[in-house]
């Protein structure tokens, strides 16, 4: 049976924890762009490991606090 | 909008003008009875020197763009530090994964429609037998390809690499 995975983050309510950190530094502590920061937090943009664990880092939390992973099977079922 | 997307957009900006003009000219050339339509140096030297035009003028945009960029940011920080713009500066212009995944499956796109169009010119060739035709063909395809290139870094920006 086929699977659909879906990453989803909390990095919005990370930020908001970090004392309301902008998208702008988060971007610039992580070393991306402010571009790429939007895309992952809407869930437009799955990143690779490494930029996950930097993301992870500059919150310094482990990368399953920041991304978890919704698996979907073909009948609409969530496990 | 990004600075991705601006800068992507100045690219498309800089290519879609010399291509108008080059059809400008050679219109105007072959209907004035200044150039054959069969001569083919006339459009070797034609295409080069609008090939060369087209670098040159993106060149020169995007030293412009980014010199704008710069001010902006510079006006935006106010009084700040000036190692405090410089930063701001560099993480604007920052290029890491996803840019590059954008720019890989754009080229890959842009690559497609150029194959294309010299498969079709190939084609024209093979028909009508017409020289000049084909290289249009080929040169008409390379330019589509680039913007076609353009458009979809700019819809992958808007809407995210998963959604398209």
């Amino acid at each position: 049976m086929s699977k659909k995975y879906e990453i989803t983050n909390r990095i919005r309510e990370l930020r908001f924890f970090a004392g309301e950190m902008t998208q702008q530094e988060l971007a610039r502590r992580a070393a991306v762009s402010r571009q790429t920061i939007i895309a992952v937090e809407a869930g437009k943009y799955a990143p690779s490991l490494e930029m996950a664990f930097r993301i992870a880092d500059v919150f310094g939390v482990a990368i399953t606090e920041v991304f978890t992973c919704v698996v979907h099977e073909l009948e609409g079922k969530k496990t | 909008m990004s600075y991705q997307e601006k800068r992507t957009l100045v690219n498309i900006l800089s290519g879609v003008p010399v291509f108008i003009a080059y059809g400008i000219y050679v219109f105007v050339r072959i209907r004035s009875g200044s150039a054959e339509p069969n001569d083919l140096r006339f459009w070797g030297i034609t295409m080069l020197t609008f090939i060369g035009i087209g670098v040159a003028s993106a060149i020169v945009l995007q030293i412009l763009f980014h010199i704008g960029l710069s001010i902006s940011i510079a006006i935006k920080k106010g009084d700040g530090k000036e190692s405090e713009i410089e930063k701001d500066i560099e993480a604007t212009i920052i290029e890491d994964e996803m840019d590059k995944l954008i720019e890989l499956k754009s080229l890959k796109l842009g690559f497609s429609i150029t194959g294309i169009g010299f498969v079709i010119a190939l084609i024209f060739l093979a028909v009508t037998g017409s020289a000049a035709g084909m290289l249009n063909i080929v040169f008409f395809s390379f330019g589509l390809g680039s913007i076609s290139e353009g458009f979809l870094s700019l819809r992958y920006y808007r809407k995210g690499l998963k959604n398209v």
